[in-house]
């Protein structure tokens, strides 16, 4: 279970050019729950990944998960329990180390690392194992360099490693952002297996409203540091991507070109916001 | 012929931890770490007087690499404490250390003539020559130092430090601690000097207070040699072990070969600078004819991909 108490975050503390990225931000979501999350630019989704995964500490609240207070630990104590998967494909990966490498790296994660092979042929296995379930011919290519791979493998490369620990919780923000269409919903679709198999929280950021419409059972819709509608299982089913674009209009918000408008739906975006 | 192999051999076998260090913080994490050149000189200035305190030589090693590795570890302090580069924490480290190194020896050279080495230490080898012997003698300490390192670097710790230098960001968010990891990069990388400034002193027979000047930049010329003749990757822990070793014989060859065509000992630090320029410019310039003799060596495709 993931719980946010009323967390801010402040870049910049008390100088001119000060932003307030998240605003007094409470949310609890249960144990296994797939939440989706949407807004414009600079709404400040990346920021709520970037408390709960520990890379940013929040200037004033809680965060907590499975009971337990995790507010002050860094990003790499929580690394057991939070996975995440960023919105660059050559983020999550190491493009200089092998496959192998990058996989045995993700199989220490939240356990003490310690002066054992990190590659054995039970890991190797493994690997090979999760990797063909990819269906990517990626076992074959273990040796490989991953700065060899296409960014839809590399990233189909990084939710497997999300999932090799079985996290508590699951970060995806804007995953699929880099991948061509065909890609992306290859991806989307290992996601969706991925979440299901390991039964983690997750929490899915991304531009497109029917990846937001289609996964989860909850959706979140953020505006300048807040949550302004929060649709559960039964609205998120009623609803349509007009219903979406509306909220986030109503919330004064621009609506970022990078929302992928469906033909029949009404254009009425203010282009801008790079 | 033969003597210059052999000279290569002493002069260089001791240099190839030292060099091995420097690739770690070079390569590994993409940092310059100039401490090198004072924990050289303090790690052969403390093996130096602990051997003539008494102590076994080969446990004065282990002590010369241990004042090095404890340099290093300042140097991180330095850098993580005041957030200062590695590059200006280790300048300042390598001005500091010549004065610690000038008081742990007590005079600018000490003699170790008297005392006992490992190369007294082991049994002469009937019939041959002194070099070989002491050739032979280091290989085995640096073969192990080496095999040790290789090790290291395959177990989830090693492997952690070769994440870190690539992408802290992904190593930190597959639960990396990379403040540690630097802490422990730099005083193995130190630690390595140490040991290397031991096994110098011992080989020649004194330690000098200015020995470890010219060090780092020596050791960068050596590793771009040996990337010239083996091309390692983050993932290919014994082609950076055998990089390293050819790349510090080759460039020890190169300084053999000048003295004994009767080039002024003065004139060597101009060598090793116009060897490095060589190097760098070859990295540069040949690197695509290299590339593609490499590959039609090899005719297997998926092969090329691989080894990289
Ligand atoms: N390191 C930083 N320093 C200063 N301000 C920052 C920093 N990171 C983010 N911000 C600001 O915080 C706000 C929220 O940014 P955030 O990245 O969370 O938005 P986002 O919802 O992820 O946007 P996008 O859809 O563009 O990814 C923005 O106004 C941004 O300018
Ligand atoms: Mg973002």
């Amino acid at each position: 279970m993931l719980e946010l108490d009323e967390v801010g975050l402040v870049h910049n503390h008390r100088r001119t050019d000060e932003v307030v990225a998240l605003k007094d931000l409470s949310l609890t979501a249960p144990a296994g729950q797939f939440v989706t999350v949407i807004g414009s630019n600079g709404a400040g989704k990346s920021s709520l990944v970037r408390v709960v995964s520990g890379a940013a500490r929040p200037t004033s609240g809680r965060v907590r998960l499975c009971g337990r207070d995790m507010t002050r630990l860094p990003d790499y104590r929580r690394a057991g329990l939070v996975a995440r998967v960023f919105d660059d494909p050559r983020a999550g990966t190491a493009p200089e180390l092998s496959v192998e490498d990058n996989m045995a790296l993700a199989m220490s994660r939240g356990e003490r690392r310690t002066l054992r092979f990190a590659l054995s042929a039970k890991r190797r296995a493994l690997m090979r194992e999760r990797l063909a379930e990819l269906g990517l011919g990626l076992e074959d290519r273990l040796p490989d360099r991953v700065g060899l791979l296409s960014a839809g493998q590399r990233q189909s490369l990084t939710m497997v490693m999300a999932g090799l620990t079985r996290p508590e919780v699951l970060l995806l923000d804007e995953h699929l952002a880099a991948l061509d269409p065909g890609t992306a919903q290859r991806v989307l679709g290992l996601t969706a297996e991925l979440v299901r198999g390991v039964g983690c929280t997750t929490l899915m950021i991304t531009h497109n409203m029917d990846h937001a419409l289609a996964l989860g059972e909850r959706l979140l819709v953020m505006s300048r540091g807040r949550v302004v509608a929060d649709l559960d299982q039964r609205d998120k089913r009623a609803a349509s991507v007009a219903d979406l674009v509306e909220l986030i209009a109503g919330a004064g918000d621009t609506v970022s070109d990078r929302i992928l408008l469906r033909e029949d739906t009404p254009i009425e975006t203010t282009k801008g916001q790079q | 012929m033969d003597r210059i192999l052999l000279d290569a051999l002493v002069t260089g076998l001791p240099m190839i931890p030292v060099f091995l260090g420097i690739y770690t913080v070079f390569r590994l994490r993409e940092d310059f770490d100039l401490t090198v050149e004072g924990s050289f000189a303090a790690g052969g200035a403390v093996t130096t007087v602990t051997l003539i305190a008494g102590l076994h030589p080969a446990l004065a090693l282990v002590a010369g690499a241990l004042a090095g590795g404890v340099c290093g570890v300042l140097t991180a302090g330095l850098h993580l404490w005041l957030r200062i580069p590695v590059l200006l924490a280790g300048l300042v480290m390598s001005i500091g250390l010549f004065s610690v190194t000038l008081h742990i020896l007590g005079t600018p050279t000490r003699s170790l003539l008297a005392v006992p080495t490992v190369f007294t230490w082991f049994p002469a080898t009937p019939g041959a020559g002194a070099d070989l012997r002491m050739s032979i003698i280091l290989a085995v300490f640096v073969t192990a130092l080496v095999t040790a390192y290789a090790w290291f670097l395959r177990t989830e710790v090693g492997l952690a430090l070769r994440a870190t230098g690539v992408n802290a960001l992904m190593a930190r968010s597959q639960g990396v601690n990379d403040r540690a990891i630097t802490v422990l990069s730099l005083f193995l990388a130190n630690a390595m000097a140490g040991f290397g400034g031991g096994l110098i002193v011992q080989t020649q027979g004194y330690a000098d207070v200015n020995m470890g000047i010219g060090t780092f930049v020596a050791g960068i010329g050596a590793l771009l040699l040996g990337e010239l003749l083996v091309r390692p990757g983050r993932s290919t822990v014994l082609r950076i072990v055998v990089c390293v070793a050819a790349g510090t014989l080759a460039y020890r060859l190169i300084l053999v070969v000048a003295l004994r065509a009767g080039l002024p000992a003065g004139d060597l630090r101009g060598v090793t600078a116009l060897t490095l320029v060589v190097a760098v410019a070859a990295q540069r310039h040949l690197r695509d004819a290299v590339g593609a003799l490499r590959a039609r060596m090899t005719p297997d495709p998926k092969l090329e991909g691989s080894t990289r």
